[in-house]
């Protein structure tokens, strides 16, 4: 069995959001481009979980290599972590030329890749922390016409079958469909594997196999964008807020009643029988 | 003419976000001479022609049948797809639900449109063509995408984003025809052997919500913030750390990856002020919040703060309440 895992490489998330909190995030000329060097770049946490719900199947004795693969200009250091963390195989799919590369475009062309390569699981975050869309999984999936199972906890696989318990806003569901499957994994499934030394030494030697999109048969059309991003910037938000002001917790807590109660939000009732 | 705006309702979404999104196709459709359509998936809601006629939408299609009333994935993403073949729009707008983040980019696939989630607005008639603005990382930043022109588009409007408001004037009585879609080739490749169990109270329901944060330290002290709900006749939330954590289940979780909520009163004690948070309880008519951090970004959100730390508040509040005897 071969297992694909999809991971992104993305701006660290809580560093864009400390910046941008307290208003001093950068934007470049470009009016788009997040251009603080500071920020660092990371694999998105959601396809380090992908990560990780593969090689538990491989632990968990499903025989299974497991690929990495990553689209974007330099992704070395992102695949490396990869290897580091235990995959088999590492690939960098590079953008095609001249094009602002959409989730349209990264979705041809990764289901290029599993359509050229093969694969019978297809794992990846249920989002990358940066845009937050989304998409790609369920584009893949239609790509390929498989089945697509999103936010997952736990994944297990038993022959052909893959049995995945999702994330649902009303607690957990248990699903099943056949292989080949795409698979989306969600923070749920529990802290990622770290990776030892000796992998993180030998990971440092690794150079990512480059595949071009020329390489892969991508459908006419399909490195196209649909989308352009045009800017980006922070949202203002309108603060109306009363800051509560007594000299003991008891008073504040008094106090934060008896607005409650004036405003209407509450009702003052009976008091203790 | 050009193609209409088709709005498009799961029964997933709250009824306040259903009109989100004819909001926003009215205002899509005004801006590029056209009409707005409402498909209905599944049974239609009670009042559902008040609210079209309130809303201006000249046709409403319904929908239903075996697989889209039970609201499988597989049959959902056909049926819109058909809808669309015979009847295809420039923008389809799906209120964004936990069912409709996966259905929208999958019908985005099978009609060839462009799909953004998480979107907050969407601009039409303009020189640039169609622009859709939508959150980007966890809501912190605001983006802007530009579809590609002679290209359709699918997105799912975040909750929250549009306050849902009527046409001017009286629309004339929407056309409503049930329509017969052919789903008989659909295969459904997943199968549900253990649904979620969502037996009992809803927070989405609930008119008072305490919700609380990695604040409060230790998973034994969110016993406070369920003691305080249960005064207020509440229930208790909690944010995405603490569910992460293990403090309490899933079912519990407050924002963009849990909850929806809408309560009269929502107490954000230890909660930080995440943007994916805040999405969910940004509907609270009053919001208070407790936070030993005074820059904190949940007070921008709130409408009083407490600054100060929650293990010593949140005991007060139980006693004051309780001594008091006040509700809802």
């Amino acid at each position: 069995m071969r297992t694909v895992v999809c991971v992104k490489e993305v701006l660290d998330p809580d560093a864009v959001g400390a910046y941008a909190v307290s208003g001093h995030l950068e934007i470049g000329d470009d009016a788009k481009t997040l251009t603080q060097t500071t920020i660092p770049r990371l694999m998105n946490a959601y396809d380090e979980q992908a990560i990780e719900a593969a090689l538990r199947l491989r632990d968990g004795g499903a025989d299974t290599t497991v690929c990495a693969v990553s689209v974007g200009a330099d992704t070395t250091a992102t695949l490396r972590h990869a290897f580091s963390l235990g995959v088999d195989e590492v690939v960098a799919i590079s953008p095609p030329a001249g094009v602002e590369v959409d989730c349209h475009v990264v979705a041809a062309l990764l289901a290029a890749f599993v359509r050229d390569r093969g694969a019978d699981l297809v794992l990846t975050g249920r989002q990358a922390s940066d845009d937050d869309q989304g998409v790609v999984p369920a584009l893949v999936g239609e790509a390929l016409a498989m089945p697509v199972v999103t936010i997952a906890r736990a994944v297990d696989v038993d022959g052909t079958k893959v049995t995945v318990t999702r994330v649902t806003p009303d607690g957990d569901e248990v699903a099943e469909t056949e292989l080949p499957a795409v698979v989306t994994v969600s923070s749920e499934l529990g802290e990622p594997r770290y990776p030892n030394v000796k992998m993180k030494m030998a990971a440092r030697k690794v150079t990512p196999e480059v595949v071009a999109p020329s390489d892969l048969s991508v459908p006419d059309g399909g490195l196209q964008p649909l989308l352009r991003l045009e800017r980006q910037w922070v949202p203002a938000v309108a603060g109306e807020c009363e800051i509560l002001e007594a000299d003991s917790a008891a008073a504040l807590a008094d106090l934060l009643i008896d607005r409650l109660v004036d405003d209407k939000t509450l009702q003052a009732g009976g008091g203790r029988p | 003419m050009t193609a209409p705006v088709i709005v498009c309702s799961t029964g997933t979404e709250a009824p306040e976000e259903a009109e989100a999104t004819l909001t926003l196709g009215r205002k899509v459709a005004a801006a590029s001479g056209t009409d707005v359509r409402w498909l209905l998936l599944g049974a239609a809601p009670d009042g559902y022609a008040d609210v079209a006629r309130r809303h201006g939408v000249a046709a409403v299609d319904i929908a239903g049948g075996d697989g889209i009333d039970e609201g499988d994935a597989d049959v959902l993403v056909a049926a819109v797809a058909r809808y669309w073949e015979r009847s295809p729009g420039q923008v389809l707008v799906f209120a964004q639900t936990f069912s409709t983040r996966d259905i929208a980019p999958r019908v985005a696939a099978r009609i060839g449109a462009a799909v953004v989630t998480n979107a907050v607005d969407v601009d039409a008639g303009g020189d640039a063509g169609l622009e859709v603005s939508a959150a980007a990382f966890g809501g912190d930043t605001r983006v802007l995408y530009a579809v590609t022109p002679g290209v359709a588009c699918v997105v799912t409007l975040q909750p929250n984003a549009i306050e849902p408001t009527a046409a001017d004037g009286t629309a004339p009585e929407p056309a409503v025809e049930k329509l017969d879609l052919d789903l008989s080739g659909v295969v459904r490749g997943v199968r549900v052997v253990e649904a979620a169990r969502s037996d009992g109270p809803r927070l989405e329901d609930a008119d008072v919500i305490v919700a609380g944060g990695r604040g409060l330290k230790s998973a034994e002290n969110y016993q406070l913030v369920v003691e305080l709900a249960a005064l207020l006749g509440g229930m208790a939330g909690a944010s995405r750390p603490i569910v992460d954590d293990g403090w309490i289940d899933s079912a519990h979780q407050v924002g963009l990856t849990g909850k929806i909520t809408r309560p009269a009163l929502y107490v954000a004690a230890g909660i930080s002020g995440a943007t994916q948070h805040v999405v969910g309880c940004t509907a609270a008519k009053t919001l208070v919040a407790i936070n030993t951090d005074a820059d904190a970004s949940i007070f921008r959100h709130a409408r009083y703060g407490i600054v100060g730390d929650c293990l010593e508040i949140l005991p007060e509040l139980i006693r004051s309440a309780r001594d008091r005897g006040v509700r809802r």
